[in-house]
C-alpha cells in the first residue's frame, strides 16, 4: 500500500515523512520528533515542508524495558514473509528479532522457549477495533466511540477516548494480539482520527501508542452515514448525498493546505488552524492514512475515484463484504481490504457475503486481511483466518498456512504503515512474536506466549505475567482479580 | 425404468439442479466406513457403516453387508447426527436492518395497539422457508434449529417453533417448544427499570396463568375476577405451566440464576437458562435443580455488570458439575452464522469441555431438552446426518453431505454462488452472465 507506493515517489512529502517516522520509531521508547513531520512548532526550522498530522500532540511514551534475551528453541514458523519454517530457532535480543535458524546459541541470561511441538508467528495485528472506545462493561456512560453529532468529525481523535482500563485489552492479548488500531465509529462520513496502540497495560494512552505509526482517518460508505444523518434531515441521505460530503470535504481541505503551502513558502499572515482541516489535509499530504468503512464493490470504486480526484491515497476499505467484486481494482489502485470470515446480512449492503472473499481478494494479488471489529472476534483472529484460509481451499486456491499467516500479520502491519517496523518475523523487526500450543489454524489452539518488543507480555502458564486492569481488581471477589 | 432405478435417477436429478430436495427419499441409504459419533450408547465408532431406510436409521455397525438404494463412501471422513441450533431466528428475519425483513419480535406502536405482544405473539405464520439463511446455515451442517422470537416491549418473548433445513413448505417440525422469559438487566429494561419488577410480573403472570388453567371456563366466561393478562397470554403460557414446555429464561448473574430457579420450583415448571455467563459460580445448584442451559462458549466478555465473571471454561466448569450444556452460535450471529455453534464448542473443548459434550452439546442436548427429533445416530434415529471432511468443531472442516430424514440436501447457497461468480474478477460485463 502506501508505504512502497509512496517510496517510490521521491518527490512526495508522505513517503518522506511516514520514512523518517518509522526511522526515528526504531528507537523503542524515544520520543519521536521529526523535523516536517509535525515535530514543529509552525513555522518550524526548515520553512518549507508543512505537516499537519501534529504527531507530538500527545507523544507516545511507550517504552517496553528489556529484562532478558528469549530463545524460542525447535518450533514451526510461520515468518509473515510466505515461508513456513520447522525445527527453527528464533532469538530474540533488545526487542528486536536477532535471529532466526537452527542450533542458535542461547545468549547469556536468556530465556528459553522449548518450542518442539509449537508454532510460532508475528504477533497479530488487528486493523480494526474499538477497544477503550467502546469498553467492557457497557454501560450509557463509556460509549465514547462515534462523535454521532454531525458527517464530518475529522477533529476528533480516537485516542482521546481510550479507557486504558478496559479489560478487553488484556483479552486480545491472550488471543496473541499485539498491535491494533482504535478507530472511531462509522456514523459519519469523517468519523476521526484513528490511533495505533501495543497491547500493552498503560495508564494513559500515551504509554500504549505504537511509536511513530502513523495516523489514520475513518471514513464511512453506505447505509450508516446516510442513516444518521438522513433521520436528522440533513446531508447525506442517500449515497449520493455521502458522496457530495466527501468531495465538499476535499475541496475544502485542498484549499486548508494551500493557504498553509503558501504561508510556509511566502510568509505573511499565518493561517487560522482548523483541526478537522488539519486531518484531512493530513492525509493530502501523505502524512495521514484513510480507513474507509465500505462495504459494498461500486461504492469502494467510487471512493478510489475520489482519491484520485484529490491526489490522497486510500490505505484499506474496512467490512469490505463485496471487496472480492472489486479485488481486481484494489490490486491496481494498491489499496488493501480488511474483512471478516463469515458476518453477514445485518443490513443489505453485508448482504451478498461469501466466505471466501478473503481468499479471493488474496489470489487478485490485493492486499488482504483479516480484521475484528469486535471484543471476541479479536480474540480468535487466528480462528476467522483459518476459516477463510480453509474457504479458499475450497475454491479451489492453494493458500496455505505460511500465506493465510500475512492476512493477520504482516497485510495489516501494512494498512497502518507499519510493515517496515513489525508483521513478520524478519532479522530487525520488532520482537513481536506468539508462540502456539499447536498450529494457529487450530481451533485447540492457544497463544502460549505473547511478547512484545521482545519482552514476556503474556504467559499462559504463568498468573504472574497475565495484565489484569484496574477494573478487575476485586470486582468479584475482594480479595482477588476478576478470574 | 424399474423402481428403484427411478427413484435413483430423480434424486441425482435433484442433486444436480442444486435444488433443496423435495420429499423424496431413497428407500435406503448406506453411509460406508466414517468415523461415527452416534452421541448414543454405541459411542464413537472408529469406523462404522450406518444403514438408513425411509428417513430413519435403521443400523449402525463396524460393518454392514448390506445393499443400498444409494451408498456415500465416507472413509476418512467424520459422521455425526445434523447439528441442532438452540437459539434462532431463522425463517423469522432476512436482513438485521431491513425492517420489512424481520418477523423476529413485535413491535409496539400505534399499529399495534391492541396486538397481542407479549406471551401470545406467535411468529409461526411468519416463517418463512425460502429464506437464503436456511441453505447457508444447512452448508454449515444444521439440519434443526428452534426459532424463538425475541422482544422488544415485553419480558416475555412469545411462541416458539422448531424447523428442519430442509427448506420445504412443510419443514416446522414442533411449536410451543419454549417461552423465553426475560430477567436480570434485560428484564428489568423491559419491565421497568428494575429487575425486581421484571420477576414481579413473572410471577404475577405465572400466577395468573394457574389460575386460569384450573377456572378455564369462568374465566373465559367472564365469570371470574379481573386479570391483568388476557385469555389469548394465558392459553399461551399453558403449556409453561402444564410443563410441556420449558421456560427459557435469559439471565446472566449468578444471583440472577438462583431467582430464575427459585421461581421455576415455585411454580413447578421446566426451566431451562440462556445466557448464564455466570453459570459456572452456581454450577451446583443449577446441576441440583436439573436445569440445562443455552451459552456462547465463547462469550468471555465482562460486557455487563451482571456478566463479570464471564469465562471461556464456562461450559467445562458447569459440565464438570452436572449441568446439561447447549452451546448456540455466537453472540449476535447466532442466527445468519447458526452454524458456528461449532466453532464455539470447539473454543469449549479447548478450554475443557470433553470432546463428546462437545458434540452433544450442539445437537443431542439441543434435541432432548426441547423434545424434537435429532441429535442421536442409532436405530430409530431421525437420519439427520452429516459427513465432515474432519472433527466437525475444527474451524478448517466443513460438511460435504448432510441429510435431512435420510435426503440429501444441496449445499449450495449464495455464499458459494457469489463465490463461484467472483473467482476471478475482471473488468467487463461478462460476470452478469455467469450462473
Amino acid at each position: 500500500m502506501q508505504l512502497q507506493f509512496l517510496f517510490a515517489q521521491p518527490g512526495r512529502t508522505a513517503g518522506r515523512c511516514i520514512a523518517a517516522l518509522l526511522r526515528a520509531a526504531t528507537l523503542v521508547g524515544a520520543a519521536v520528533l521529526i523535523p516536517g513531520c509535525g515535530g514543529e512548532e509552525e513555522g518550524g526550522d526548515d520553512g518549507k515542508s508543512v505537516s499537519f498530522a501534529r504527531q507530538d500532540a500527545f507523544p507516545s511514551t511507550y517504552s517496553i524495558t528489556q529484562s532478558r534475551p528469549v530463545l524460542i528453541q525447535g518450533a514451526t514458523l510461520l515468518t509473515g514473509t510466505g515461508e513456513q519454517l520447522d525445527n527453527t530457532d528464533l532469538l530474540l535480543e533488545e526487542g528486536k528479532v536477532a535471529g532466526i535458524g537452527e542450533n542458535l546459541k542461547a545468549p547469556k541470561g536468556a530465556l528459553v522457549v522449548d518450542g518442539k511441538g509449537k508454532w510460532v508467528t508475528p504477533g497479530i495485528i488487528d486493523v480494526h477495533s474499538h477497544l477503550g472506545n467502546y469498553p467492557a462493561p457497557a454501560i450509557e456512560s463509556s460509549q465514547d466511540g462515534n462523535e454521532m453529532t454531525a458527517p464530518n468529525t475529522a477533529q476528533v481523535w480516537a485516542e482521546h477516548s481510550v479507557w486504558t482500563q478496559d479489560p478487553q485489552f488484556a483479552l486480545a492479548l491472550a488471543g496473541g494480539v499485539t498491535t491494533l488500531q482504535i478507530l472511531p465509529g462509522s456514523a459519519n462520513l469523517f468519523g476521526g482520527r484513528s490511533v495505533t496502540l501495543k497491547n500493552v497495560p498503560g495508564r494513559r494512552v500515551q504509554d500504549m501508542k505504537f511509536p511513530g505509526a502513523p495516523y489514520g482517518v475513518k471514513m464511512a460508505c453506505g447505509e450508516n452515514p446516510k442513516r444518521v444523518y438522513g433521520g436528522k434531515g440533513t446531508l447525506p441521505s442517500t449515497r449520493m448525498g455521502n458522496v457530495a460530503g466527501y468531495r465538499s470535504a476535499w475541496i475544502a481541505a485542498s484549499n486548508y493546505k494551500k493557504k498553509w503551502d503558501n504561508y510556509r513558502e511566502k510568509g505573511g499572515d499565518q493561517p487560522d488552524r482548523d483541526l478537522q482541516l488539519e486531518t484531512l489535509a493530513g492525509v493530502l499530504n501523505g502524512e495521514i492514512l484513510v480507513h474507509n468503512h465500505c462495504y459494498r464493490g461500486e461504492e469502494m470504486a467510487v471512493m478510489m475515484d475520489i482519491a484520485e480526484e484529490f491526489d490522497f491515497d486510500i490505505s484499506t476499505f474496512h467490512h469490505a463484504v463485496e471487496a472480492y467484486k472489486v479485488a481486481d481494482l484494489l490490486a491496481e489502485n494498491n489499496v488493501c481490504a480488511a474483512m471478516w470470515a463469515d458476518w453477514w446480512g445485518f443490513k443489505h449492503e453485508a448482504f451478498d457475503m461469501t466466505e471466501a472473499n478473503i481468499a479471493i481478494v488474496d489470489q487478485a494479488e490485493a492486499c488482504a486481511m483479516i480484521h475484528s471489529d469486535d471484543a471476541v472476534g479479536i480474540q480468535h483472529l487466528n480462528q476467522e483466518v483459518a476459516k477463510a484460509m480453509a474457504s479458499g481451499q475450497r475454491a479451489g486456491f492453494d493458500i496455505q498456512p505460511r500465506d493465510a499467516v500475512k492476512w493477520m500479520t504482516l497485510n495489516p502491519a501494512r494498512a497502518l504503515g507499519v510493515d517496515e517496523l513489525t508483521g513478520s518475523l524478519e532479522k530487525g523487526k520488532m520482537a513481536d512474536v506468539v508462540v502456539w500450543s499447536g498450529n494457529p489454524f487450530s481451533v485447540y489452539s492457544h497463544a502460549d506466549q505473547v511478547f512484545i518488543d521482545g519482552e514476556l507480555m503474556y504467559d499462559r502458564s504463568d498468573r504472574s505475567r497475565q495484565p489484569h486492569s484496574d477494573f478487575e481488581l476485586g470486582i468479584l471477589n475482594a480479595e482477588g482479580e476478576r478470574l | 425404468m424399474n423402481r428403484r432405478i427411478m427413484k435413483k435417477s430423480a434424486l441425482i436429478c435433484t442433486l444436480a439442479l442444486g435444488l433443496a430436495a423435495p420429499a423424496l427419499q431413497a428407500e435406503t441409504l448406506l453411509i460406508k466406513g466414517g468415523k461415527v459419533h452416534t452421541l448414543a450408547d454405541a459411542g464413537t465408532l472408529e469406523s462404522a457403516d450406518i444403514l438408513v431406510r425411509d428417513g430413519r436409521v435403521e443400523s449402525v455397525a463396524p460393518t454392514l453387508n448390506v445393499s443400498a438404494d444409494k451408498v456415500i463412501d465416507a472413509s476418512g471422513k467424520v459422521v455425526t447426527p445434523g447439528v441442532i441450533a438452540p437459539d434462532t431466528q431463522l425463517g423469522i428475519t432476512e436482513i438485521g436492518a431491513a425492517a420489512a425483513t424481520n418477523d423476529d419480535a413485535a413491535v409496539e406502536g400505534e399499529n399495534t395497539r391492541g396486538v397481542q405482544i407479549g406471551t401470545a405473539y406467535d411468529p409461526l405464520p411468519a416463517y418463512n422457508p425460502h429464506s437464503t439463511l436456511i441453505p447457508f446455515n444447512r452448508a454449515g451442517g444444521v439440519t434443526r434449529a428452534l426459532v424463538i422470537p425475541g422482544s422488544q416491549h415485553k419480558i416475555f418473548a412469545g411462541r416458539s417453533f422448531a424447523i428442519k433445513l430442509n427448506g420445504a413448505m412443510d419443514s416446522v417440525v414442533g411449536t410451543d417448544l419454549a417461552q423465553r422469559v426475560y430477567l436480570g438487566e434485560a428484564g428489568a429494561h423491559l419491565a421497568g427499570g428494575s429487575r425486581a419488577v421484571a420477576y414481579g410480573q413473572v410471577r404475577q403472570a405465572l400466577g395468573e396463568a394457574r389460575e386460569y388453567a384450573a377456572n378455564r371456563e369462568a374465566i373465559r366466561r367472564g365469570d371470574w375476577r379481573d386479570l391483568s393478562l388476557t385469555v389469548a397470554d394465558l392459553e399461551a403460557l399453558q403449556p409453561l405451566i402444564s410443563g410441556r414446555e420449558p421456560m427459557l429464561v435469559a439471565v446472566n448473574r449468578a444471583s440472577d440464576i438462583l431467582q430464575a430457579i427459585k421461581l421455576a420450583q415455585e411454580f413447578n415448571l421446566r426451566l431451562v437458562v440462556e445466557g448464564a455467563a455466570e453459570g459456572w459460580m452456581v454450577a451446583d445448584q443449577l446441576a441440583e435443580a436439573k436445569v440445562p442451559v443455552v451459552i456462547d462458549a465463547m462469550n468471555n466478555l465482562p460486557i455487563s455488570f451482571e456478566s463479570l465473571g464471564a469465562r471461556l471454561d464456562n461450559a467445562a466448569l458447569m459440565h464438570k458439575a452436572g449441568v446439561t450444556v447447549i452451546i448456540r452460535g455466537p453472540g449476535w450471529l447466532a442466527t445468519h452464522d447458526a452454524f458456528l455453534s461449532r466453532q464455539s464448542a470447539g473454543n469449549a473443548v479447548a478450554n475443557g469441555l470433553p470432546y463428546e459434550e462437545g458434540l452433544k452439546s450442539i445437537s443431542r442436548n439441543v434435541a432432548q431438552v426441547f423434545g424434537i427429533d435429532g441429535g442421536s445416530i442409532e436405530p430409530g434415529a431421525v437420519a439427520d446426518i452429516v459427513v465432515w471432511s474432519g472433527d466437525p468443531l475444527e474451524v478448517t472442516s466443513h460438511a460435504e453431505q448432510v441429510l435431512i430424514d435420510g435426503v440429501p440436501q444441496s449445499l449450495v447457497n449464495r455464499s458459494t454462488r457469489l463465490r463461484d461468480r467472483y473467482l476471478k474478477p475482471e473488468q467487463g460485463h461478462g460476470f452478469g452472465y455467469k450462473h
